[in-house]
């Protein structure tokens, strides 16, 4: 019994602390966004159910991301120009200015855009 | 017989005297760039199509439409309205009169150590509207250069081409021309010069910089869209008003100084005042607002 409950608070730790750490993701990822000197979405970006400080209109408002599998948004922002090779947006992973975890960030972030 | 005679030599004459051969082309591209700048921005109706991410809103309220040649001298302030009653605000107690004056008197006043002035160099202020001048041997000259090009022939030191005494003095050379009603009249007369032009073009419409965009991006597609909250401004048009007081200087500054700004927009690592580079793409630019009245200095944000 006392087993099972150490097996029980410890897979509460584990969820907790996955939860934890994916929250960590979309907040840095949220960061990136927002941030003019990291991914600096929002010059071009608005989206869907968040508050964006004066979101600009060079790229679509993003809506419905929360349905895209994660490597077609992955895709999308390391190099755009794959799925659409005359993109006016930044590749921003074939480029150098994101690296890899900072890109799962945003990829995090954008998964909750409804 | 003689008809087809008399219509040969006519042909032959007019290719003599035109000097169409030279700028065919960048009146070509400057008539396409008009008309689609005028198309863009004719009516709310089926606007959408230029601006497909913009609220629908925003499109109903805040862009003025209906807009046709001259009215793009303003820049982003030709169809934000916003904007543009902030803009007529500050033109109310202009920043920039100073400067005019400052530029007054390095004209009339400024000896060189020779006994020579400005004056010798341009005997006419009102040449805002003449350059970039393309001169064989030396390539595209801008204003700026021109001046600093008189300082140096005459035993002087060249100017910082970004702001100070060369704002002040293009400034008072811009003002002089609007005095007098001139429109920009930029000339391409030689397959040197056309030359130079399509490198202008050429910078102009490639990607640059980490960011992977181009002026054009910004400027011709993007004309209309916002960066942030910031409207973005038409090619056509976009240098009739230089050099400007910009309230983000706090200071007078030369179309040199705002696109080493947008350089570094697009990620690029910046290029030299007087660099061909910078002046052929000013040449370009420049050539792109043909026909429009010289309309400096002015006032952005
Ligand atoms: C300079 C403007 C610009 C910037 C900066 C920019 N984008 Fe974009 N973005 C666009 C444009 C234009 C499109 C539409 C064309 C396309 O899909 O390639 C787009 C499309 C997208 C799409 C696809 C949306 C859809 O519904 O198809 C996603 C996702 C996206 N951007 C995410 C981002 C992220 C994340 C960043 C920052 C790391 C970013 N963008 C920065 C211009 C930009
Ligand atoms: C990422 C977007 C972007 C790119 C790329 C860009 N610019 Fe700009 N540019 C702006 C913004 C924003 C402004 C300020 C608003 C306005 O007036 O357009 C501006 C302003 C200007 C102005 C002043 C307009 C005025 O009315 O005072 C000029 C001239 C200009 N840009 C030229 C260029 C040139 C040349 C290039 C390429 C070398 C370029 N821009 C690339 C965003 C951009």
């Amino acid at each position: 019994m006392k087993k099972l409950l150490t097996l029980a608070a410890l897979a509460i730790l584990a969820s907790g602390f996955a939860n934890a750490s994916n929250s960590d993701l979309v907040k840095e990822g949220k960061k990136i966004f927002n941030t003019k000197k990291l991914g600096n979405c929002f010059a071009c970006h608005n989206a869907n159910g968040k508050k964006i400080n004066g979101p600009g209109t060079l790229g679509p408002k993003l809506q419905g991301l929360s349905m895209w599998p994660e490597q077609a948004l992955y895709d999308k922002v390391y190099n755009p120009y794959k799925t659409n090779p005359i993109s006016a947006m930044p590749p921003f992973g074939l480029n150098g200015v994101l690296n890899d975890h900072q890109i799962k960030a945003v990829v995090a972030y954008l998964k909750t855009i409804k | 017989m003689r008809k087809t005679i008399v219509a040969g030599l006519l042909i032959g004459a007019f290719s003599v005297l035109s000097a169409g051969e030279f700028d065919a082309q960048a009146n070509k591209d400057l008539k396409a760039l008009k008309e689609y700048m005028e198309k863009k921005f004719a009516t709310r109706k089926g606007a959408e199509s230029y601006f497909p991410y913009t609220p629908k809103e925003e499109l109903d309220k805040n862009f003025k439409w209906g807009l046709k040649g001259d009215d793009f001298r303003l820049g982003s302030y030709a169809y934000n309205k916003n904007g543009k009653e902030q803009y007529d605000e500050m033109n109310e107690m202009p920043p920039y009169e100073d400067n005019i004056d400052a530029g007054e008197e390095l004209y009339k006043n400024t000896k060189f150590k020779n006994g020579k002035s400005f004056k010798d160099c341009f005997p006419d202020p009102a040449i805002k509207g003449e350059y970039p001048k393309f001169v064989k041997g030396k390539g595209v000259v801008t204003l700026a250069d021109a001046i600093n090009a008189c300082l140096k022939e005459n035993g002087e030191k060249p100017w910082d081409m970004a702001k100070g005494k060369m704002a002040d003095l293009e400034a008072f050379f811009a003002h002089a021309s609007k005095e007098k009603g001139k429109r920009y009249h930029i000339v391409i007369n030689s397959k040197e010069a056309a030359a130079a032009y399509e490198d202008g073009k050429k910078i102009y419409y490639s990607q640059r910089g980490y960011l992977k965009l181009s002026c054009a991006n910004c400027h011709v597609q993007g004309a209309g869209k916002r960066v942030r909250n910031e409207y973005l401004s038409p090619l056509y048009g976009q240098v009739t008003h230089f050099p400007v007081y910009r309230l983000a200087w706090e200071e007078l500054g030369t179309l040199q100084r705002r696109i080493k700004g947008c350089e570094k927009n697009q990620g690029e690592t910046t290029h030299k005042l007087d660099s061909k580079w910078m002046r052929d793409l000013i040449y370009f630019l420049t050539y792109m607002s043909n026909g429009l009245p010289v309309d400096g200095p002015d006032i952005r944000k």
